[in-house]
């Protein structure tokens, strides 16, 4: 039962390089957004935190969401991101957040609330670098609540919500069977 | 697009001691608080990208362009809304101080090295080299590493499949809509097709390497063998040798007459 077989290895890296793609051409965007000003570009930083919850919601095993958002950062990162090693750190980080809330609910909820709450974790770790790196605790107290609000925001919508409806479309498709464990529905439609 | 590059010192040097002491370089960066100092580890990080990665000096150039943009956004929010005591310019919300000022250029200068850094990496280390080494250097898992390697390979083909479903909705004459819903429409008409034939395809992969009696022991033999050299000890030198001088010319010379950028009460 433990441990991940090969499949779930391959296909997880397979999801996260998808993703690290997105990631590195979500960089520029984000960039781009940001002169705007007061923020705005903290709603869109949840993009960042998705790899981790599609990844578990098609595989539902543990270790799945660190390993895809290592994985997603690693390929961000080898592609030439703007944010050089730092993706790497945070990836990690942000991984380690979000298996940690599947890992609270035993690796057997897959409800929307339990991915936003996994996003919403996600985007926590993030913050916690950046106030090593970004000195946000610098920000006035105003624009510091609403850059800790627009990025949670932002990730619960994306990395939780969108992510959940994502992975919902996908399983209409029947791709989702091949990689995931047999559930107890499985084994009462045998009886 | 072509493709040339010449093979430099920096493509010699192992790729997992490479990317390691990235990882220090980082962490040491975020204990400068110095702007002066860091300033000069900037210059030093720069030289070894323009000059050292054996790419054409136009397209070093061209990917210098996002850098200035990295470098305005990251520094002006913290510039605008950062705290501080000496003001200098206050319109409405925003509200610029001496101390503000330094900490946005500050962080403008630590966003622009990590991506100097990050950059020179990517740009000198091809990703399977960096693989082996893993597996070789630091035990990485086989696993882990073939399923990358195995994944990079597929991204051309994720790239043909994207142009595939781009031409057929064409030739089918699918309807524009417009605004918000249109962007949901293709998001989803790409992403679950070029999702979905990913996860088939990498299953396949998995059950045919299985069948071919892939095994994760780490005792196996390597098509390439990456081990040390010279060029190893030349970089870490020249970082040290950098970080030295950054800090004596700091102290020395400071363009600035700022030593702590972070905001005291």
């Amino acid at each position: 039962m433990k441990g991940l077989k090969l499949t779930d290895i391959l296909v997880t890296i397979v999801i996260s390089i998808v993703f690290g793609i997105v990631y590195k051409l979500w960089g520029p965007l984000y960039y781009a957004v940001k002169p705007i000003g007061l923020h705005v570009d903290q709603l869109i930083y949840g993009m960042w935190f998705i790899a981790a919850t599609v990844a578990f919601l098609i595989i539902r095993k543990p270790g799945v969401a660190l390993i895809a958002e290592t994985a997603a950062a690693s390929a961000e990162f080898i592609t030439g991101s703007e944010f050089g090693i730092e993706v790497l750190l945070y990836g990690i980080v942000q991984g380690l957040f979000a298996e940690i809330i599947f890992a609270i609910f035993r690796y057997k909820k897959f409800n929307i609330g339990v991915v936003m709450l996994a996003a919403a974790a996600s985007a926590a770790g993030s913050l916690i670098m950046d106030l090593y790196k970004g000195y946000i605790d610098d920000l006035v107290f105003w624009n510091l609540l609403l850059f800790i609000g627009a990025r949670l925001i932002g990730s619960i919508i994306i990395a939780g919500a969108f992510a959940y409806y994502l992975v919902k479309s996908l399983e209409a498709t029947g791709v989702t069977n091949l990689v995931r464990p047999a559930s107890h529905e499985d084994y009462d439609a045998l009886n | 697009m072509d493709f040339d590059i010449k093979e430099t010192w920096l493509h010699k040097i192992n790729p997992s001691l490479k990317l390691l002491f990235l990882i220090v370089l980082f962490i040491s960066v975020l204990f400068i608080h110095n702007i002066n100092f860091l300033i000069n580890y900037t210059v030093a990080a720069f030289l070894l990208f323009a000059f050292f990665t054996g790419h054409p000096m136009k397209r070093i150039l061209l990917l210098l362009i996002p850098f200035v943009l990295i470098f305005v956004s990251t520094a002006t929010s913290m510039i605008f809304f950062g705290k501080g005591e000496t003001t200098w310019w206050k319109w409405g919300l925003i509200h610029i101080t001496e101390e503000s000022f330094y900490r946005g250029l500050h962080l403008g200068f630590r966003a622009l090295i990590f991506a100097l850094l990050g950059l020179m990496f990517s740009l000198t280390t091809r990703p399977v080299f960096l693989f082996y080494s893993l597996m070789q250097q630091l035990k990485l898992k086989p696993k882990y590493a073939y399923s990358f390697m195995a994944g990079i390979r597929l991204i051309p083909i994720m790239i043909e499949e994207f142009q595939t479903i781009r031409q057929a909705m064409i030739v089918r004459g699918v309807e524009q809509r417009k605004g918000l819903a249109n962007f949901f429409h293709k998001l989803k008409a790409y992403s679950i097709p070029l999702l979905s034939q990913s996860i088939r395809r990498a299953h396949r992969i998995a059950v045919a390497m299985e069948a071919k009696r892939f095994s994760n022991d780490t005792k196996r033999t390597f098509y390439y063998e990456i081990g040390f050299s010279k060029y190893d000890l030349c970089f870490v030198l020249y970082f040290i040798i950098a970080i030295l001088l950054s800090y004596y010319a700091a102290k020395m010379l400071p363009f600035f007459p700022v030593t702590d950028v972070r905001y005291i009460e």
